[in-house]
């Protein structure tokens, strides 16, 4: 999906999000979930038009936003590297994995590429503890990765154009 | 009903908690997250006591959200109420290294701060009294937002809120004195936002916000006179205080 | 062939397992090669029927492909296999041998996966359909008994005799808690207001546990009517499953389930011709470990940021929007079918005194054979660890088990024999949890494994009590210079006066159980803690700055295994000559470590 940029096109967007619910509070986490996907972040724009939609203080739509893991307030890169650090995978060298994306790419958890092709993401537990350590980018899972595969791995996104020597 | 705290029979009516029937009965019990106006938000976890049931087995609740129930039997204090107190105040005397009121009340119960890698002069102990009281002012722009240790109170995005009408009702509340307002040149400065001050036309006091003005005259549809509360009430016998908040 | 499979409506079913554990290892390829090679498939009378099932548990070994009724099982399958196997086994009858389990210690091959010894020793109630059906076809689930509980409860029980069995069967939450679940229907129904509702919890937060994922995704009708029959119970009429943001084919597959229920007429208005009425509504989280907590849970449910309350009224009486409300576990309902099929006391005949029935585990860390499996209350640790999950791999040593998720504790080899069951776990400092196992062999540091938890609680819990918030800053920067070698030994009792602090006065079960990483390693592995800080040694060879490593010339080989897999290029040395770490590049990851077959890289 084309990234979105101008205000207008968020105002429209989220009003077609938020006209697919009723105007209750209960909806809040389903309406972000939705935001969330079609922007790859949480607009303040969206939120505060969700917040006078629903009838809830700015200020708790805030507060819900900064609550869960699902929603980010700052926008995400167009891959999204998850890497597993829940305790099957801790205990088989998450970290490691981690060390070595930001050798190649420069970021750390939470951070996303000055390009914006790349942000990275520490999860808990992806529910394939058996092929841990794994990863997961966009929908792809990797399991069983070791620090000597990032490399490859990172390559078939394309890398990191800023620093694409790097890769 | 009929409760048993510290082995004497107290009544309580139902739908009261703990805290509301040792208050009124003047137990002491040390809080840093209740206030009346409010109902008990179970938050910062003073105000333990213990239960003891018919084997004598005792367990721990937050009085100020537990409701009272006939035969109650209820401890304030003890050996092990007093190491978790003690203990409460340590950490937070640990976080809010720059509250002085905060380690002034380690120094109190006897503890010292933990030598931890601390939040920067921090004073807020994250007892949420000023967003309570925010709500109650009828702007609700502050919240606890983030989770965990990461938790903070803020305005959205930390920004100057909207709906804010610097009205510093957290300001007052706040028991740290974590909450910073400026005030100079008639305007005062709170939650980054600039206001400015309205003076009293009797004694001169600046005495209210533009914005809080306003917004009076919008609920009420009454145009007050520009005059402070202690000189409105000399004038007008009290009548209009109601429409303060 | 065709003469032995009348049964199953005269054809063969070959089985794809599509859990995530296997779709990463490529199912998905596999499944549609199939579909393409036996589409109109002109060499068969019938053509066999094709099924993506849900995870059957083994994921070590997938992606597993099971030929039914001849019960063949497949195991690591890929795209190009799939001609063989119509070619010979499909077509021809023949077992292709290279795609068979063989047994490590026998050296036998096993035909099906039931021969196997991860299978043997299961008993399967909650997990029975998985790997069997298709999860998306609610006539698959209809085929296996499905709503065949419901529809005797409906015509042939009252709710209280309904209740009645669940109490008699003893079944107790399979969430953590280990709330007798009868009980706390009965506690929901005797409150006469209404309406009431009903939650299945599918926030599955623990890092490391599945299973509840594995029900949602393969067996999600069951999950359904379980809840259908506890609102038979409540007269209640509307309920919600919650599931964790990050399960997308569950999600899918409850959103199917839920229509394909609803069309059938298992859900609406006037269920199966009774006076029952009830719907189901399903709620994406929001990505946070404390809504697995019921108050928290229901306040996100109501759209608020995930804190939970004072449980000092449960939510049987005050839940959703201050309404009674029974709240149970993914596993629990699932359980519950069964139980009206086959009567309470069949189910209350397995496990132990006060657990009955079995329990879902997943068998995860350094173990053989990881995966899911379910198994009767009472079942010793080492005989999951070894008979089932075969054991330890790479020749190394058994040190502990961590059981019950991120507030569970850690269980020391002296207690292996432990028979586990909910009050057995709480009594040694852990608990169930939902059913997590991770064993851990002698290179996992058990210091580092508290410090590990401590931050993930720490990050994850709501922050809004002290004890838990400021509990857990405390707990994490000590663990921290611990790790890092700056520890002292005064710091140990700080660690334990904490712990107890918090485990009084937290305002909900994620803070008073926050200190069981902290508190069991405390207790069991003390020694490793007292090397840290006093020989400022990480006996484990985790802890980067307090670990040397280095390759014994003895024992090396030379297989350049350690040399492939060094991220930073820190191993010199030439193929069949011993090698050498350069500790200048080395980072102490501890891959070579880890892998060495030789054991020829040690910690000094
Ligand atoms: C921190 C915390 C996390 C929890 N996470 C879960 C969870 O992921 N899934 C779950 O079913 N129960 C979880 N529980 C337990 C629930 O609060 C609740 O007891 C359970 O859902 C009740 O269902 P049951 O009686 O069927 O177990 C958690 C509890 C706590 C304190
Ligand atoms: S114990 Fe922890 S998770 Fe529970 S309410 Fe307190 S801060 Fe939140
Ligand atoms: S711990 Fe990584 S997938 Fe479960
Ligand atoms: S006064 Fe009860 S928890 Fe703060």
């Amino acid at each position: 999906m084309p990234e979105i940029i101008d205000a207008t096109a968020i105002e429209k967007a989220c009003k077609e999000i938020l006209d697919h619910y009723a105007p209750e509070p209960r909806y809040i986490l389903a309406i972000m979930q939705d935001m969330q996907k079609r922007f790859n972040y949480l607009p303040p724009q969206g939120l505060k038009m969700l917040a006078s939609y629903t009838g809830v203080p700015f200020s708790q739509v805030y507060a819900m936003a900064s609550f869960y893991k699902a929603f980010s307030l700052k926008p995400k890169g167009r891959y999204i590297i998850k890497v597993c650090d829940g305790t099957a995978c801790h205990i088989k060298g998450a970290e490691t994995l981690v060390e070595q994306i930001y050798k190649y790419l420069q970021i750390r958890p939470g951070e996303t590429t000055r390009d914006g092709s790349f942000s990275l993401e520490t999860v808990n537990c992806l529910g394939a503890c058996a092929l841990a350590p794994v990863m997961v980018i966009n929908e792809k899972v990797y399991g069983k990765v070791t620090p000597a595969d990032i490399e490859r791995i990172i390559k078939e996104y394309g890398g990191w154009a800023d620093e694409g020597k790097q890769c | 009903m009929k409760l048993i705290i510290d082995g004497r029979e107290v009544s309580a009516y139902p739908g009261e908690t703990i805290l509301e029937v040792c208050r009124r009965e003047n137990i002491f019990i040390p809080t840093l997250c209740y206030h009346p106006a409010f109902k008990g938000q179970g938050v910062c976890r003073m105000c333990m006591v213990e239960l003891e049931d018919e084997n004598g087995n005792r367990r721990m609740v937050a009085s100020c959200t537990y409701p009272v129930q006939e035969g109650l039997k209820i401890v304030t204090f003890s050996a092990k109420i007093d190491k978790v107190r003690k203990n409460i105040i340590r950490l937070l005397a640990s976080r809010a290294k720059g509250s002085d009121y905060i380690q002034d009340l380690a120094g109190q119960y006897g503890v010292e701060p933990l030598d931890l890698p601390g939040l920067d002069n921090e004073k807020c102990i994250l007892c949420r009294l000023c967003v309570n009281a925010c709500k109650l002012m009828g702007s609700s722009v502050l919240a606890a937002v983030w989770r965990g240790i990461d938790k903070k109170i803020s305005t959205p995005y930390e920004e100057a809120a909207e709906e804010c009408i610097g009205c510093a009702a957290c300001y007052e509340v706040c028991p740290t004195g974590a909450i910073e307002m400026k005030e100079e040149n008639g305007q005062r400065i709170i939650w980054n936002k600039v206001f400015n001050l309205v003076l009293c036309q009797h004694c001169g006091k600046a005495y209210a916000t533009e914005e809080q003005i306003a917004l009076v005259e919008r609920k009420t549809g009454i145009s007050l006179p520009a005059l402070c509360e202690a000189c409105r009430s000399q004038n007008l016998a009290g009548r209009l205080k109601n429409f303060s908040g | 062939m065709k003469e032995n499979n009348v049964k199953e409506k005269g054809c063969t079913k070959i089985m794809v397992c599509c859990g995530t554990g296997c779709t990463a290892n490529g199912a998905r390829q596999v499944l549609a090669r199939l579909e393409e090679k036996l589409r109109g498939n002109k060499n068969f009378e019938v053509v066999p029927v094709l099924k993506a099932t849900g995870c059957n548990g083994w994921c070590e070994k997938g992606p597993l492909v099971k030929i039914m009724p001849e019960d063949i099982t497949y195991c690591q399958v890929k795209a190009e296999d799939v001609d063989e196997i119509i070619e010979k086994t499909l077509l021809r009858g023949e077992k292709i041998k290279r795609l068979l389990y063989r047994d490590p210690q026998t050296k036998e091959f096993l035909v099906s996966l039931h021969q196997t010894d991860f299978y043997r020793k299961q008993k399967k109630i909650a997990l029975r359909n998985i790997g069997e059906i298709d999860p998306a076809s609610i006539d698959d689930y209809i085929e296996r008994d499905g709503y065949k509980a419901l529809e005797k409860a409906l015509k042939y029980m009252t709710p209280d005799e309904v209740l009645e069995e669940v109490i008699k069967s003893g079944l107790r939450g399979r969430g953590g808690g280990g709330f007798p679940t009868g009980r706390k229907w009965q506690a929901c129904k005797k409150v006469p207001r209404f309406p009431k509702y009903i939650i299945c919890n599918g926030d599955e937060g623990d890092p490391g546990a599945f299973m509840d994922r594995s029900i949602m995704e393969g067996d999600p009708h069951t999950i359904i009517e379980g809840m259908l029959i506890c609102a038979y119970v409540l007269q209640a009429e509307k309920g919600f499953i919650y599931v964790r943001d990050e399960y997308d084919l569950a999600v899918k597959h409850l959103t199917q389930a839920i229509l394909d229920a609803r069309r059938c007429g298992f859900l609406g208005k006037n269920i199966l011709g009774s006076s029952l009425s009830f719907d189901i509504e399903l709620v994406r989280g929001g990505g946070a470990f404390v809504c697995g907590e019921e108050t928290a849970l229901i306040k996100s449910i109501e759209g608020f940021p995930g804190e939970p309350r004072d449980k000092y009224i449960f939510p049987t009486e005050s839940g959703l929007w201050g309404q009674p409300t029974v709240i149970n576990n993914v596993e629990t309902w699932a359980n519950i079918p069964v139980i009206i099929l086959e009567g309470g006391e069949k189910f209350a005949s397995l496990g132990t005194e006060g657990s009955k029935g079995t329990k879902v585990f997943s068998l995860v860390g350094k173990v053989v054979n990881t995966g899911l499996v379910e198994v009767p209350m009472g079942i010793t640790l080492r005989e999951i660890i070894y008979e089932i999950g075969g054991g330890i791999p790479n020749g190394r040593q058994f040190k502990a088990v961590q059981t019950g998720g991120p507030s569970g504790g850690c269980i020391p080899a002296q207690l292996l024999d432990l028979e586990i069951d909910f009050d057995t776990l709480t009594r040694e400092g852990s608990m169930m949890g939902s059913g997590g196992i991770i064993v851990m062999d002698d290179t996992t540091c058990m210091v580092e494994v508290a410090r590990y938890y401590t931050n993930f609680l720490a990050v994850e819990s709501c922050g809004k009590c002290t004890p838990c918030r400021e509990g857990l800053r405390a707990l994490l920067a000590i663990l921290t210079r611990i790790v890092k070698g700056e520890g002292k030994m005064e710091d140990l009792e700080l660690l334990q006066e904490i712990s107890e602090v918090m485990q009084e006065a937290s305002l909900c079960a994620l803070g008073r159980t926050a200190p069981n990483p902290v508190l069991s390693t405390l207790k069991y592995f003390q020694d490793e803690y007292v090397a840290h800080i006093i020989d400022r040694r990480c006996p484990a060879g985790v802890c980067p700055e307090l670990t040397v490593f280095e390759i014994d010339a003895e024992l090396c080989t030379g297989c350049t295994l350690c040399q492939k897999n060094c991220p930073v290029d820190a191993i010199t040395g030439e193929a069949k000559k011993a090698h050498i770490i350069q500790q200048d590049k080395c980072i102490r990851c501890g891959e070579c470590y880890r892998s060495c077959r030789f054991r020829a890289v040690k910690v000094k």
